[in-house]
């Protein structure tokens, strides 16, 4: 993907609704692009478009969880896991959560010129979890390192997509994750105030969490709770940057915060797509799909349709229809969605506040990585300009 | 007017309690929980509606 359309996939995605509503690619799968087919065909069937592993090459050895479990067990570990997420238990960390943007903030207060990614965007969601998780600050690194070697080995290794080497990589890195919290599991037990020990401790109807259904949902977290809000952070203040008549209006009043974070999570949209497996033989859009075929609904495209928005090609702060799917739709809705909400609102609050000028560095290109849309590095120039 | 969920549709987003405090709030789970018995007054109706519209599940309506 180009950079330009890697900033801007909503006429990539545009092209692909009238074209190609159903466009196989080979050695990925099929990709999904309008709303309907997205929703109702593929993300609202689970027993015909299964989350089982094999949707995705994650390095896991077993199916994560929730994530890749498909009904009727699913069902189960939502019921343990949503009260962990609730708004109720999420609104508590908000003070805390805004005290850590101030201090990200303080760190390069004075300095004129940052990297977005490094000094932000990525430090803020991790800090933010394992402080959740009870997990030592000092152990950043190797969990970032963790997360990369899952997400995008090649980019780490250099090599392609597809390399041999980055499939070693990343089936290696899943090693160690499972080991790294087998062993902080080792040294943990019920009544601690983290999520672990709430992880020991969830019971409904006589259901616990076993030791490997514990390893299988952190695993998950290390990719879903470090990755997707920065991705989220890179779009929003990349959008921002470049429309500084936008981010005025987020100065003049952040009252409309809440809205302008729901308009940016539908129209950039930072987990572009998710993944399925057929479990049979069938058809989306006029386009046959094999059973075990991998099948993409891109739920950017969603969120750009002119089915589902008036004026879907327009950035809207008071959009008052607004009812988008950037965190999924049916039984797989983002079970870290209310703290996402949560981060993504305190951090557009407390920074603005703080620095409401800012602009990319110019002459500065970048490229967001596919699927979870994060930059590699935002060169960021502080202030007003000149 | 009456509002109506269903909660078999309902996935947890959030939506309607965030947008319409007093006509929605959350259960235990984050599922959605109606605040009102019956037909809803006037000066909560735009509430409502906002609620209705802005609900990735179709789990809510206004009915008469």
């Amino acid at each position: 993907m180009d950079a330009r359309t890697s900033r801007e996939p909503q006429e990539l995605y545009a092209m692909l609704r009238t074209h190609a509503p159903a466009l196989r690619k080979e050695g990925t799968g099929v990709i999904v692009s309008r709303r309907t087919d997205v929703l109702d065909q593929v993300l609202r069937n689970p027993e015909i478009f299964s989350s089982g592993l094999g949707a995705a090459e994650l390095g896991n050895i077993r199916p994560l969880i929730p994530l890749q479990i498909d009904p009727p067990e699913h069902r189960k570990f939502r019921m343990l896991l949503d009260p962990l997420f609730a708004p109720k238990q999420v609104r508590e960390l908000e003070e805390s959560v805004a005290e850590l943007v101030s201090e990200l903030i303080d760190s390069f207060s004075g300095t004129d010129e940052i990297d977005f990614v490094q000094q932000f965007s990525l430090p803020f969601p991790s800090q933010v979890f394992l402080t959740m998780m009870g997990l030592p600050l000092a152990d950043l690194p190797a969990l970032l390192d963790m997360k990369d070697g899952i997400i995008r080995p090649h980019v780490k290794l250099g090599t392609g997509v597809r390399h041999p080497d980055a499939d070693a990589y990343r089936e290696a890195t899943g090693r160690t994750i499972y080991a790294y919290f087998d062993d902080v599991l080792d040294h943990r037990g019920p009544g601690g105030n983290n999520l672990l020990s709430a992880f020991l401790e969830a019971e409904m109807d006589g259901i616990r969490l076993t030791r490997n259904d514990i390893l299988d949902i952190c695993f998950l977290f290390i990719i879903a709770g470090l990755d997707t809000v920065s991705a989220s952070l890179d779009c929003f203040f990349r959008y921002l940057a470049e429309h500084p008549d936008r981010r005025a209006e987020i100065v003049a009043d952040p009252a409309i915060i809440p809205d302008v974070v729901e308009e940016l999570l539908r129209w950039e949209t930072p987990v572009m797509t998710v993944s399925r497996i057929a479990t049979r033989a069938t058809e989306v859009a006029g386009c046959p799909i094999a059973a075990g075929e991998q099948v993409l609904p891109l739920l950017g495209s969603a969120n750009t349709d002119e089915d589902g928005f008036s004026d879907a090609g327009s950035v809207q702060w008071d959009r008052t229809k607004n009812s988008h799917h950037a965190f999924g739709v049916g039984i797989h809705r983002c079970l870290g969605s209310h703290l996402a909400r949560l981060e993504l609102r305190v951090a557009l609050r407390v920074w603005h506040a703080r620095l409401p000028d800012y602009r990319i560095k110019p002459g500065v290109d970048f490229v967001h990585t596919a699927g979870v849309r994060s930059l590699l590095s935002f060169p960021m120039v502080l202030g007003a300009s000149a | 007017v009456k509002v109506t969920t269903d909660v078999e549709k309902c996935q947890g987003h959030g939506r309607c309690y965030d947008l319409a405090p007093t006509v929605f709030d959350a259960d235990e789970q984050g599922r959605v929980m109606l605040l009102v018995a019956g037909d809803i007054s006037d000066d909560l109706r735009g509430e409502a509606r906002n609620a209705v519209d802005n609900c990735p599940e179709h789990a809510l309506a206004l009915t008469d």
